[in-house]
């Protein structure tokens, strides 16, 4: 039995080590274990060695004590998408039936829990027939809500009071925020923007380098020599451009803004500049985007070496990226498709990424996603990505 | 207290530190497989003071290793004052004998929590301060439970194998290899129950409805968006502390909204500010 346990969190994607499992059966030999909450509390503390796990390892544990349903692998976060996007929908049932194929009276009968089966079913009919990635709902233009967490408006799930079973407790998914595709918070932003840090010795020689002055000094045979060195200072210049227009980017403006504010203390220069949905002509460097434009076309004066950081969640309809004059704003009209300023932006850049909020298993349904990122390297902002995002940018 | 062999210790809580079951559970069993315990958890969750409360419900004695970003793992084991040595050749006015290097090292934290007669609760705090090479040689003395000194060529082994706690705030990630020999606990946040019971334990004769409002009041402060550094547990204490001490201050405030003392819960000046604007202005007649 717990061969099995450990073998399924291995499945699931939870790192555990075989020398940990033996930690574990140390532990139950002692006889440090006596009830079903001690094993939870054991194993945890033996096998799992991230907080980032603990939703896993708590929906794992469920699954083999209790025989509570595996969220089937499609994703554990199906639900989570499924929910947040009713979420979304229910606000326009119109459009809700029209996706679902449904009629508009017919879809008032459904219960909530009965919808959201339904809407899982489609999810999963279309990942079985996904070729041409045309089919799914909300191509035409509508951007896929939805990255777990952002939405506690939501419908909770296991929205039992805390108790102190174990497997209550492994049911209440207490840890879901922390696991690695659950929302960033701020130190997490901070601290993985701190390996952008890109250190060079500037400035005059004003630090003693102590481990070269005591060698000097020996070598002097005792008479002391001191040695300056000059003291290290980041380099790195930033450009961030936000997109910060339209309701789909809403969720994540938050974060975003963290990530801007912690991004101006670490660097040589961080300049932020605003978008909607995708970049032509212009970037603003108000976030009205109205006063402020900056060229794109200007961009080649600048450092070459410059980091280029786009943030959005790149949903948008076709047009706006492929048509000649896709801009939805009058004035951002100049004949050339947005796409190809992007690939120029890239260009000019060579070290560039785009973060997308959008959970990555859903990139595949979104025509411009798909479009943008075969320009920009993408990675989804959660810690993980973000993290592979920040070594991206620091190849040489 | 005597030599505790590490089978019959257990931790149940001390005078000053709230203890749910769960990391209870987790301290004994790492104290009986003797590994050491890694923490983590948002700054003000106990992390440290866990360490201080192991040490003073088992009276063994606790010994801090504060990690510092630019800390060789050296430093922690023992210092060879070769600077000392040095005046101690070219003046020659000391009690200690130049040619004699044992004179001349001197135990780090870690050096002291081995030799120490007694066994010892060694608290590494903030490893994740220090690079990745200090982690990794830091694990092969911890669970060797021995290292050299080279400069004499001496081996020091435990006496006896220290309770270890070893706290983080998740600034980096630790490796793989540090991880696989630690156990591991995240402290979450305590939720308004559990902050009751850590006020009252601090407070014990505090009036009922401030602590009840000071509570309320508190975790809706850390509701505010865009705050960066959210008050933590210490700083709810000592905002108590400050209004107790305000004889001016009456509990009803609270509810009406006007918190005095903001910059005891915020240490940031855009906090600050933020909290600030979001309160009603105090009136100033």
């Amino acid at each position: 039995m717990f061969i099995t346990f450990f073998y399924k969190l291995k499945e699931v994607g939870v790192p555990v080590s075989p020398t940990a499992f033996l930690t574990l059966q140390k532990a139950l030999d002692r006889g440090l274990v006596s009830t079903l909450d001690d094993f939870y509390t054991t194993a945890r503390a033996v096998l799992v060695k991230s907080e980032r796990y603990f939703d896993l390892y708590d929906q794992v544990f469920a699954f083999c004590f209790e025989g509570v349903a595996l969220p089937d692998s499609s994703g554990f976060e199906v639900d989570e998408v499924a929910r947040a996007m009713l979420d979304e929908w229910l606000k326009n049932p119109k459009q809700l039936a029209n996706a679902l194929g449904i009629d508009p009276a017919k879809l008032a009968d459904l219960s909530p829990d009965e919808l959201i089966d339904y809407f899982k079913q489609r999810l999963k009919d279309q990942e079985g027939r996904h070729e041409g990635g045309n089919k799914w709902i909300g191509t035409g233009g509508t951007s896929p809500v939805g990255h777990s967490g952002y939405h506690p408006g939501g419908m909770r799930v296991g929205g039992e009071s805390r108790n102190k079973s174990a497997v209550k407790v492994a049911n209440e998914r207490r840890y879901k925020d922390y696991s690695a595709r659950g929302p960033l918070t701020q130190a997490m932003v901070g601290e993985a923007l701190k390996r952008l840090r890109n250190m060079v010795p500037t400035g005059p020689r004003d630090e003693i380098n102590i481990h070269d002055t005591i060698y000097k000094t020996m070598k002097n045979a005792g008479e002391i020599e001191l040695v300056f060195d000059r003291s290290m200072r980041d380099r790195l210049k930033i450009i961030l451009a936000i997109d910060n227009g339209g309701w789909s980017m809403d969720p994540y403006i938050s974060v975003v803004q963290t990530l801007f504010d912690y991004a101006r203390a670490q660097f040589k220069e961080v300049k932020t500049v605003f978008f909607h949905n995708t970049i032509y002509d212009h970037v603003w460097e108000d976030p009205q985007r109205y006063r402020k434009p900056l060229r794109v076309d200007d961009f080649t004066r600048r450092d070459p070496e410059t980091r280029f950081i786009v943030l959005g969640d790149a949903s948008m309809a076709p047009y706006e990226l492929m048509a000649a004059d896709g801009s939805i704003h009058v004035s951002g009209r100049s004949g050339k498709p947005s796409i190809e300023r992007l690939r120029f932006i890239a260009e000019t850049f060579a070290h560039c990424v785009w973060l997308n909020p959008v959970q990555e298993s859903m990139w595949g349904y979104t025509h411009s996603i798909m479009a943008i990122s075969s320009v920009f390297p993408m990675f989804e902002l959660s810690l993980d990505g973000l993290e592979k995002a920040v070594s991206r940018l620091m190849i040489r | 207290m005597t030599h505790n062999s590490p089978s019959n210790v257990r931790f149940s809580g001390a005078t000053k530190y709230v203890l749910d079951s769960e990391l209870a559970g987790i301290v004994n069993v790492s104290m009986a497989l003797e590994m050491p315990l890694l923490l983590k958890g948002e700054p003000g969750t106990g992390k440290t003071m866990l360490a201080y409360a192991i040490a003073e419900s088992l009276d063994m004695p606790l010994i801090v290793l504060n990690v510092k970003s630019s800390m060789k793992l050296i430093e922690a084991l023992y210092q060879y004052d070769t600077l000392t040595r040095l005046n101690d050749s070219r003046f020659g006015d000391s009690m200690r004998e130049v040619s004699n290097i044992d004179d001349y090292i001197k135990m780090g934290k870690i050096g002291q929590a081995f030799t120490a007669p007694h066994r010892t609760v060694l608290l590494i705090d903030e490893i994740d301060k220090a690079d990745t090479d200090f982690q990794d040689d830091m694990l092969d003395v911890l669970d060797q439970m021995q290292f050299d000194i080279i400069e004499t060529d001496q081996t020091i082994k435990a006496v006896n194998r220290p309770v270890i706690i070893i706290t983080s705030n998740a600034k980096k990630d630790l490796s793989d290899p540090f991880l696989g020999r630690c156990n591991f606990h995240h402290i979450a946040f305590p939720d308004p129950k559990m902050m009751r019971k850590i006020i009252d334990i601090h407070f014990p004769d505090i009036d009922k409805t401030l602590a009840e409002n000071a509570i309320n009041a508190f975790f809706t402060m850390r509701e505010l968006d865009g705050v960066e550094k959210k008050p933590a547990t210490r700083e709810l204490i000592n905002w108590i502390r400050a209004l107790n001490a305000d004889p001016d201050f009456k509990s009803r405030d609270l509810i009406k909204g006007e918190l005095p003392f903001l910059g005891v819960l915020f240490k940031k000046s855009p906090d600050y500010d933020r909290a600030r604007s979001l309160t009603p202005r105090r009136r100033l007649f």
